[in-house]
């Protein structure tokens, strides 16, 4: 496995360290570890280098998104939030506002995307998040759920209704009638700051309109989704190599009736079993980051597929890490415990895993040849 | 992108019928070029956002801000119109 940016990995290495377990169960990451990632454009590091980011390739920033993954969850659920954030005003921003913006978000400000509803999640009809019209300025009113990173966040990206279409607008959490209001104890990914968020009649300057707004929403909830597919399916190939590295090294040393664990014909089974998960999602998100590259059609329908054959496998891996490691991993500190909690988020966002089969269904019934015609 | 490619003849008739064919292919059906895509259940959302990155490849525009917006995909005609307008644009603006 060649390694990309061996210089962040090991900034990233010295910084995390071995603290995960500990910010896992105090719900919390200590927010100046992430603005100085963030500031060496490691959180979004596809940004390109003219707006002060790596440069990095899906692929580059895929393995690093999954090296991240490896050691903490929750500090890569945050990265995917900037990722998405730093992705969708390179996508949908006027040339000031991706000057602007991708400067912040490279140079330590953290940025969190707000999509969810009480009333609208994958049914995006019913989103109810009002931006409205009024000279140079808009107002902003609603409701969002689950906001990943956005204890930490400086930036929100919220996404809502228009008279004329939908938009995303770039909201300072600091401004006038933006509420917080902390997930309490989450089951995954317990430090990524999880927050629900109100906007009450939140007034900003009409420039904080990305594009000047008035797009599709499905187009733009596709849009800043295949980014988070993508980050999430690489974070969950990080979740898989954890597991297997944790489950192959204990069955290594703990011996049971006079010999290795993996000298158990059962115990066996599974470090192959895992060995094939880091393989296939691997390959599902080399495949996805190569159609994104070369700016493939495919690369939409592919982002899902690395999703859900990713998530699907970080799960799994996860139970049968846990599995084996039996009492050795079972406290929530454990990387795989974290492991068993993140997977099991992993499977429900950036289109759970009903949602990401009903697109494929989709797929399926309209490229594959009909025979009887 | 910085890499010089073979950008596809850009007049109105060779865009439309080149995006027929696309579709063609993509969605198993005949295509006619004033045909509601989204109305007649052809395409999703999700395919809409395909054909966004495949206008944007085969010639070398970038379809942003409030171009992104569903009316410009509706119709293989009104894909021909946004692939014409953005082209020229970039001709005039010479600005990457």
């Amino acid at each position: 496995m060649a390694e990309a940016l061996p210089d962040e990995r090991a900034f990233i290495a010295e910084l995390i360290g071995d603290q995960p377990g500990a910010w896992d169960v105090a719900g919390e990451i200590p927010v100046e570890l992430l603005h100085k990632l963030g500031a060496k454009g490691i959180l979004c590091a596809e940004v390109r280098s003219a707006y002060g980011g790596l440069g990095a390739s899906s692929r580059e920033n895929g393995e690093l998104t999954a090296y991240v993954g490896s050691l903490c969850g929750s500090v890569r659920s945050v990265m995917t939030s900037q990722g998405i954030a730093a992705w969708t005003i390179q996508r949908l921003g006027d040339r000031q506002q991706r000057q602007r913006y991708l400067a912040d978000l490279t140079s330590g400000q953290l940025a969190a995307v707000a999509f969810s509803e009480p009333e609208a999640g994958s049914d995006l009809s019913a989103m109810r998040t009002q931006i409205r019209r009024g000279g140079d300025s808009v107002v902003l009113d609603g409701e969002k759920m689950w906001v990943t990173g956005a204890l930490y966040a400086d930036l929100l990206l919220v996404l809502g209704q228009q008279d004329d279409g939908a938009a995303f607008v770039v909201v300072p959490v600091n401004a006038p009638g933006v509420h917080l209001e902390r997930v309490v104890n989450p089951l995954g990914c317990r430090a990524a700051g999880h927050a629900h968020v109100r906007l009450d009649h939140v007034r900003l300057p009409a420039s904080s309109v990305l594009g000047g707004g008035g797009q599709s929403l499905p187009l733009l909830f596709t849009t800043a989704l295949s980014y988070g597919r993508m980050s999430v399916a690489w974070g969950c190939v990080g979740i898989v190599r954890a597991c297997l590295i944790a489950a192959t090294s204990h069955a290594r040393h703990r011996e049971q009736s006079g010999k290795p664990l993996a000298q158990h014909q059962l115990v066996a089974a599974h470090m192959a079993t895992l060995l094939i998960a880091e393989h296939v999602s691997t390959l599902a998100c080399e495949y996805a980051s190569q159609c994104w590259e070369s700016g493939s059609p495919d690369m939409i329908v592919a982002s899902v597929l690395a999703k859900h054959i990713s998530a699907g496998h970080a799960a799994r891996s996860a139970a049968t890490a846990v599995q084996v490691l039996a009492s050795a991993g079972a406290r929530d500190d454990h990387v795989v415990a974290r492991a068993y909690r993140d997977a099991k988020l992993m499977e429900i966002i950036e289109g759970s895993n009903e949602i990401c089969q009903l697109i494929l269904a989709q797929h399926a019934l309209t490229v594959v040849p009909d025979e009887s015609q | 992108m910085t890499i010089t490619q073979t950008i596809a003849p850009v007049t109105s008739e060779a865009v439309e019928e080149a995006l027929l064919g696309f579709l063609t292919e993509r969605v198993k059906a005949e295509v006619a070029p004033d045909q509601d895509l989204f109305a007649s259940g052809l395409v999703s959302s999700m395919f809409a956002m395909q054909l966004v990155v495949h206008l944007e490849e085969s010639y070398d525009i970038a379809i942003i801000g409030p171009e992104l917006k569903l009316d410009n995909f509706r119709t293989v005609q009104a894909m021909t119109g946004l692939v014409l307008r953005l082209r020229a644009a970039e001709e005039t603006a010479g600005d990457g």
